[in-house]
């Protein structure tokens, strides 16, 4: 079974996704910000395939930042360079698609396309595979 | 001989009495005229007259003439050459007296066509230590009316007269100059508290003309290329018709404003028909003397005052002095008016570039949220539609899936209600402001116990839509409560700036730290996650500018916020309660601030006033109000028994924040009407009515 870790504070967003992806056939970890994202990852690392963390949510002071994704892409490519990241996020950002990429991301998949996210998922993983 | 011993004592004695009358004089205006006349009175004389010499010292020129003929004669410019065969003229030469015993035969006798029965004549020099100013002329129609001994008793009255008219002038220059020090003090006060230059420049040109009694004044600035004068005011029509015509004069020395400007030196011309530079301006073809003052700021001409006169030789040393002090000041009035302009445009600029700033963030933000917020939506749906279609329905996952839905729809509708809210429809009047503290706190659950309330007796009343302000305190109480404190102390008070009040919102909660506290004004910008929209301050901003005030915030990390808001304070007038025909009125109301309020208005009236909260017996009433944000008991048993009681059709809920839903509603409950609170005693007279 391939299991997700979803990182996203909006939680409506956060369950809804979870749904999608459980129905899809994946297992799903969450997580509602960067520091409880780091902690359930580093917990669950052996179990964990891929994680898709939302861009701009409250970065690892609790408080909300633009980009925090990015800071918790670092820190679990520290915890596990391997782990295949996808950044989500609300808009069309061709720079913070770069620095998510050079940040080691998979892929930069903005919100509202979420049947693609399944697809891409599963693609990253086969290639990952 | 008694004869003549007789005449010439009673002509001592008049001249005594008239020189005596004369020297009392100090009026410049007043003097000549009054002299001639007091001559002739006391002397019984046909006529007289005083003659000035001119500048030149070639003309003696008639300034003052007994009676009609000597108006005419002044009008006409009447003048005699000095030295000419006229007796003024001959007196004046030899600066002595003359006399013409019988004029007829007398060959230096002007035959005056004014003055037809003259037939003695005596000219005398008026004196002052060794200058000749000018003559006396007195006439009569007896022949042989003077003697030669005569000359010295009447000489005596014409040297008095001489030094009257020397003290006259000496006190007409003191008054002149305490005038124009005066006129400059005048125009140095008011120019330099003047600091919009498009009023400033009318006005000084108004000041400089009222006060010195001129028939122009301009101002002129230097153009952005250096190049040109332009005149950027003038006095009257004129100067108005030679602003609207762009009227502008070339930097250099074709114009007495141009080399003004040119050389940095005032410059003066006394008779502008001669002067090479002045620049012949049909707009003001009465102009006899000109002088233009360069306006100099910090070693730089900003550009040129003209002042113009009627006169001829208008301008006195004493002018020169003062009117360059008055045009020094007004330099340094239109330096502080362009520095101001300059500010104010750097101020614009600032303004334009975080307008745009906070539009295109407070766009992204938006954007951000609402996608968000629309995301589960359309997530949910579309995951619905795929499991009706594999024909997977699970009723608990579907449950779940409609309450996302549905939550996510209320936060939009929230949103939509913050951002439209604050633009409704205002009604700003004087509203107690303590009631609506109470409202706020009750509509956002505040604990009435966490709140310290101290309104001063003056700062009672401040001028605000109810609603509005209700939905603006209860942003702030909302945030201090989230903000976790436990204590939120609200205070109101007078402020030292007019009509204005100041109310304290301290709270003790966990406060924000600098970064937070500069983006807290930002729509959709919120610390306290997801479920918050982050429009609470901006709105609560909206309505306080919307209600002239204004609003700031400071705060401290773990130690609390303060929030000020500035209000115009409201005065509510003591008009006479009209009862119209209520005789008992049923108030449902907490014994609170608007309900002692109410209770007070209604004092000297004739309506019973009961006011309960006990609701198992309700008394008979003609009216009954019912407060919506009732806190002692729940608004939902009040109705419930004002409805057992049969009482629905009487009853009017009052609001401090109306609501039209909540309108809606109670009308459909079958409310006589739903109102907004009254706070004067002519509101209570329009609700009773």
């Amino acid at each position: 079974m391939t299991t997700v870790l979803l990182v996203d504070d909006e939680k409506l967003i956060l369950r809804s996704l979870e749904k999608t992806l459980l129905r899809a056939g994946f297992d799903v970890i969450t997580a509602a910000d960067c520091k409880s994202g780091s902690e359930t990852f580093s917990q669950n690392a052996e179990v964990i395939n891929i994680a898709v963390l939302d861009l701009n949510m409250p970065g690892f002071d609790g408080m909300p930042k633009t980009g925090a994704g990015l800071d918790l892409l670092a820190d679990l490519k520290k915890q596990k360079d391997s782990l295949p990241v996808v950044i989500l996020t609300a808009y069309d950002e061709v720079t913070k698609a770069k620095d998510a990429v050079s940040g080691g991301a998979s892929a930069f998949f903005v919100k509202g396309r979420e049947q693609g996210l399944v697809e891409l998922i599963q693609k990253i993983l086969q290639v990952a595979g | 001989m008694t004869n003549d011993i007789h005449r010439h004592a009673t002509l001592l004695k008049a001249a005594a009495r008239a020189a005596k009358n004369i020297t009392t004089i100090l009026d410049p205006y007043d003097l000549l005229q009054r002299t001639v006349d007091i001559i002739c009175d006391e002397f019984g004389f046909y006529y007289a007259g005083v003659f000035f010499l001119d500048d030149a010292k070639q003309y003696a020129v008639l300034k003052a003439g007994r009676g009609e003929a000597g108006r005419e004669m002044i009008n006409a410019g009447h003048r005699l050459a000095v030295g000419g065969n006229s007796m003024i003229g001959a007196s004046i030469a030899n600066r002595q007296g003359r006399i013409a015993l019988d004029v007829g035969a007398e060959a230096v006798f002007f035959e005056n066509p004014h003055l037809p029965k003259t037939r003695s004549e005596m000219a005398l020099p008026l004196v002052v230590g060794e200058d000749v100013i000018g003559a006396l002329t007195v006439q009569s129609t007896e022949e042989a009316a003077f003697h030669d001994e005569d000359i010295a008793a009447l000489q005596t009255m014409a040297d008095q007269l001489a030094i009257a008219i020397q003290n006259s002038n000496l006190h007409r220059q003191a008054e002149r100059r305490s005038r124009l020090l005066k006129a400059a003090n005048r125009v140095g006060k008011e120019v330099t508290s003047i600091l919009d230059l498009e009023k400033l420049l009318p006005q000084t040109v108004n000041i400089i003309c009222e006060s010195y009694g001129l028939y122009y004044a301009g101002v002129f600035l230097v153009d952005e290329a250096g190049e040109y004068a332009v005149l950027r005011a003038g006095y009257g029509k004129a100067g108005k018709a030679m602003v609207a015509d762009g009227h502008k004069l070339k930097i250099g020395t074709d114009s007495m404003i141009g080399a003004c400007i040119a050389m940095s030196e005032a410059r003066i011309a006394l008779d502008v028909g001669e002067e090479r530079v002045h620049f012949k301006n049909p707009h003001l073809p009465h102009t006899r003397s000109e002088m233009a003052l360069p306006l100099i700021y910090g070693g730089r001409v900003l550009g040129a005052v003209t002042i113009q006169s009627s006169e001829e030789r208008a301008f006195s040393e004493d002018d020169i002095t003062t009117l360059t002090t008055m045009a020094e000041h007004l330099a340094v009035a239109i330096n502080n008016a362009h520095l101001i302009e300059e500010l104010k445009d750097a101020h614009d600029e600032i303004l334009r570039n975080k307008v745009f700033e906070a539009l295109t963030t407070a766009s992204t933000e938006a954007i951000h949220w609402i996608g968000n917020k629309t995301l589960p939506i359309s997530l949910t749906v579309s995951r619905l539609r795929e499991e009706i279609a594999d024909g997977k329905v699970d009723l608990e996952s579907l449950k779940e899936d409609l309450d996302m839905i549905s939550e996510s729809a209320a936060q939009i509708i929230q949103v939509k209600e913050q951002l439209i809210g604050a633009v409704r429809e205002q009604r700003p009047r004087p509203i107690l402001f303590a009631d609506v503290v109470q409202t706020a706190a009750h509509q956002r659950d505040i604990s009435s116990s966490m709140l310290k309330v101290k309104i001063d007796h003056a700062a009672a009343y401040v001028i605000a839509d109810s609603t509005q302000l209700v939905r603006a305190v209860g942003n702030i109480l909302q945030n201090a409560a989230e903000a976790g404190a436990k204590s939120i102390k609200i205070t109101a008070r007078e402020t030292e700036e007019r009509g204005i009040l100041e109310i304290m919102v301290d709270d003790d909660g966990s406060g924000m730290d600098r970064d937070v506290m500069e983006k807290a004004w930002s729509p959709f910008f919120t610390t306290r996650g997801v479920d918050h929209h982050g429009l609470g301050l901006p709105a609560a901003m909206h309505v306080i500018s919307q209600a002239q005030g204004r609003i700031a915030i400071v705060s401290e990390k773990d130690k609390g916020s303060t929030v000020a808001i500035y209000l115009p304070k409201g005065i509510v007038n003591d008009e006479p309660l009209k009862a119209g025909n209520v005789k008992n009125l049923l108030l449902i109301d907490d014994n609170d601030d608007w309900a002692n309020h109410f209770s007070e208005l209604l004092k000297n009236t004739n309506v019973k006033l009961t006011q309960t909260t006990d609701l198992k017996k309700l008394p008979v009433a003609d009216l009954v109000l019912v407060d919506e944000n009732i806190t002692a008991i729940p608004l939902a048993d009040v109705l419930t028994a004002i409805a057992k009681a049969g009482l629905i059709s009487k009853t009017v809920i009052l609001t401090s924040a109306i609501n039209p839903e909540r309108v809606t509603q109670f009308m459909h409950d079958g409310m006589k009407d739903v109102s907004v609170k009254p706070y004067s005693a002519g509101e209570v007279s329009e609700l009773l009515k």
